[in-house]
């Protein structure tokens, strides 16, 4: 194996089947060996077992259902917002500069500590869920937005300018679509971000939702449950990921 | 002639077609039946009313297992050779234990070590998860060897931790205000809850707690809307903040939380529902299976330091502020040990006694796990007796003689003021011979079952019995009788060992109705006996 050397498609396919693989039979040897104890580490029966019971009992499709339209939500809120104002922030550095001091540091915001304040200003239905969401993606989003303008190369403004571009036709000629593809990857990367919060933001009156399932099944100690809970979110992920991959290729072929 | 559709027209044909299908489907049906099979409502709750409660005598319908010998003398096994590690919370209750190690940390000049010959490590964790992951990796490997737990919640819990074997060993104190709901100015007694927003972490002691008010005051839990929280501190919070109009919670988030809500006050707590929640201490299987002698130890030490904190409260207060995380000062931690009631040595032992106490272990837990088992958070059931091992507290008895007696612990010195308004009443139906007050084997039955378990669980409280009548006959002939039926009544709840103060009779005669006299089934409603719980103080 050399630095980067390229690997056929048919052998990549194989080598993921093969660390898939790999991982179900260190599970299966750690839990059906008796290495590690069933209440810590649940076999992979269990966890099968754990899916009727969660889809006739406790509503699993309809929990990932309301916890996708939720992150769903708080992504597009997140996307609407970061997308023209990291534009603007991108184009003009005097914008940036205004913005900065108080956006810079929310990357180090400790959201679940807003838990509590988010209830007390939006209330305990879906609105506190969906602004919580959206907080927690918007703070990572815009810093990416602003650099996917900012990695725009000068030599296409730089020619634009030659070529006697206004202002106004610069941005939406040449940064705007030049951003675009590092934008489509920002979102891609950022749909994985509204997951790992789903738990914080269903604490509260959430009747149907995965976060709210996998900590009741904590407090209850049924750790196959969480295992299977989390299958399903990875399996989500997976697909929207592949979802937003394509949609980028399709749209940004010509990046390459 | 054939003519060539248009893209435009195939695509409004398929367009028709799919609709007609579409309509045809939804008129018989089948989306519905899609939906329900493809995305299944949660499976709905069972009804959880008054009859739920204190009817002790109830079977345990399936019992996953039979014979679990957990009686008879502490012996074999081997002395554990590390410090015994348990974890608790920010709470009051754990003064015993806090007093017998001189703080948290193992050490050896400590009434544990000296006088019992074990050390013990307490450690704070308040996260309810991570307390349980902590129990399941076990104190051999940086976990914990016991847990806390309330006997309700232990009700709950059982089924997710059976494979550790874990066994109730000991209770530490019985919540005493600790527990609250709090509620909004427009609600004064529970009936007033119906249909109102109430918040609580869901399957917690707050929710149990929820859920005896509402049945006892004559609501269900589809009367309420529950908002789930995931902390009991969260609850208290959307209460504060006015989203919620009652939220169960304990202390001291509840009290603050009903401080500082505009017009907010305190509905109930355990301070009047007095035995309801019981916390105990759970150990891990293999500890009590291989290491008996050290749960013997640990068991005897707590509850000589229960005796020290009876002996010097102040030195008490003082070691929970310095040893707990979150006590802010003295008087903060003199109202933690006043929101709980330590249990004695032989206190506990009646407590684990099926004919010990009027409520106690058995008693709890198996209503604990019925309510559970109704509203569908277990499948499967336990015998009470499975899930502890009382052997340890026998086997202690060396270090508390004489120490065999429970006295009454509250006391009624005056009677209750006539007017004292009552936070709930539980209606019964206790049938009466026509014209006569004797209390037949069938009445005495349903006493039993209804009304002796809720004067026990408000054992500090006072309780008024009001006779009704339906307006047939005269009116003093119906009052007279509703009071010498109401006297009867008390004069064999008296027969169950409560204090004679405690009662309160009152004849109501047909003055207050609760349906119309004209059909037989409202007369059937009037005639009725009200158990009114009336705070002290």
């Amino acid at each position: 194996m050399n630095v980067r050397e390229p690997v056929r498609n048919r052998t990549a396919r194989l080598l993921a089947l093969c660390g898939v693989g790999v991982f179900l039979a260190v599970w299966c040897a750690l839990s059906y060996g008796g290495l590690v104890p069933r209440i810590i580490l649940p076999s992979p029966s269990d966890v099968l077992q754990a899916f009727p019971v969660l889809h006739f009992q406790e509503a699993l499709v309809r929990s990932a259902g309301a916890s996708f339209y939720r992150v769903m939500m708080g992504f597009l809120l997140a996307a609407a917002v970061a997308i023209p104002l990291g534009l603007v922030m991108g184009t003009f550095p005097a914008v940036k500069h205004f913005f900065s001091p108080m956006l810079d540091p929310l990357r180090f915001l400790p959201i679940s500590a807003l838990v509590p304040l988010f209830i007390v200003w939006f209330g305990i239905d879906d609105l506190q869920k969906i602004v919580f969401l959206f907080v927690g993606i918007v703070v990572y989003l815009l810093p990416l937005v602003v650099e996917a303008v900012e990695g725009v190369e000068e030599v296409y403004l730089q020619t634009a300018t030659t070529l006697g571009a206004t202002r106004g036709q610069l941005v939406r000629h040449v940064l705007i679509p030049g951003s675009m593809p590092a934008i489509g990857e920002a979102l891609r990367v950022m749909n994985g971000i509204g997951w790992t919060y789903v738990i914080l933001a269903e604490v509260i009156n959430a009747p149907y939702g995965l976060g709210a399932l996998i900590t009741v099944a904590g407090k209850r100690s049924h750790v196959d449950q969480i295992f299977a809970l989390v299958i399903v979110i990875l399996a989500i992920g997976v697909v929207t990921d592949q979802v937003i991959r394509f949609v980028n290729k399709r749209l940004f072929a010509w990046a390459g | 002639m054939a003519k060539q559709l248009t893209p435009l027209g195939r695509f409004l044909l398929i367009l028709c077609g799919l609709s007609l299908v579409g309509y045809g489907a939804y008129r018989y049906g089948l989306f519905g039946k899609l939906a329900r099979t493809v995305a299944p409502e949660r499976k709905q709750e069972g009804v959880v009313s008054k009859d739920d409660f204190g009817s002790t005598s109830s079977t345990t319908p399936g019992s996953t297992s039979s014979t679990r010998t957990t009686s008879g003398p502490v012996s074999g096994g081997s002395r554990l050779g590390r410090p015994l590690r348990v974890a608790i919370v920010l709470w009051g209750g754990y003064a015993g234990g806090i007093m017998a190690n001189g703080g948290m940390a193992a050490n050896k000049n400590s009434t544990f070590y000296k006088d019992f010959g074990i050390e013990v490590e307490l450690l704070q964790i308040d996260d309810f998860v991570k307390s349980r992951d902590a129990f399941r990796a076990g104190g051999d490997k940086g976990g914990v060897d016991i847990i806390w737990s309330t006997v309700d919640a232990y009700a709950l819990e059982y089924g997710g931790l059976e494979k550790l074997r874990p066994k109730a060993i000991m209770q530490y104190d019985w919540s005493r205000g600790g527990d609250a709901i709090a509620v909004d100015a427009s609600i004064k007694s529970v009936a007033d809850l119906r249909g109102k927003k109430l918040a609580c972490a869901q399957e917690t002691p707050s929710h149990y707690f929820g859920l005896y008010v509402l049945s006892q005051g004559g609501l269900s839990n589809r009367d309420v809307n529950w908002v789930f929280t995931d902390s009991a501190v969260d609850a208290a919070n959307v209460f504060k903040a006015g989203k919620v109009d009652a939220a169960v919670s304990w202390s001291p988030d509840v009290y603050v939380a009903a401080r500082e809500r505009e017009g907010g006050h305190i509905l109930a707590s355990t301070k009047e529902a007095s035995n309801l929640i019981a916390d105990i201490f759970v150990a891990r299987g293999d500890l009590v299976e291989n290491h008996p002698e050290d749960v013997r130890r640990f068991v005897g030490g707590w509850l000589k330091g229960v005796e020290m904190v009876r002996q010097n409260p102040t030195r008490a207060a003082t070691l929970l502020q310095t040893s707990l995380t979150g006590v802010n000062s003295l008087d903060d931690a003199k109202a933690m040990l006043d929101d709980v009631k330590l249990p004695d040595y032989a206190e506990n032992r009646a407590f684990f006694d099926q004919g010990g106490s009027l409520v106690n272990y058995h008693s709890i837990y198996q209503t604990a796990q019925n309510i559970w088992r109704k509203i569908g958070k277990i499948s499967s059931v336990e015998a009470p007796k499975n899930t502890m091992d009382t052997r340890f507290l026998d086997a202690a008895a060396e270090w508390f003689a004489g120490a065999t007696t429970v006295k009454p612990e509250f006391e009624f010195k005056a009677p209750a003021k006539p007017q004292a308004e009552s936070i709930l009443t539980k209606t019964v139906s206790i049938y009466f011979p026509s014209g006569s007050s004797t209390l037949d084997e069938n009445a005495k039955a349903v006493l039993d079952t209804q009304v002796v378990d809720l004067a026990a669980t408000f054992g500090s409280s006072y309780m008024r019995i009001a006779g009704n009548t339906d307006n047939v006959g005269s009116r003093e002939a119906n009052v007279r009788l509703s009071q010498a039926r109401a006297e009867a009544v008390r004069r064999y709840l008296n027969t169950k060992g409560f204090a004679g103060n405690k009662f309160q009779v009152v004849g109501n005669g047909p003055d207050k109705p609760v349906a119309d006299n004209g059909s037989d089934e409202g007369r059937a409603k009037n005639r009725r006996t009200d158990f009114e719980v009336v705070p002290q103080s």
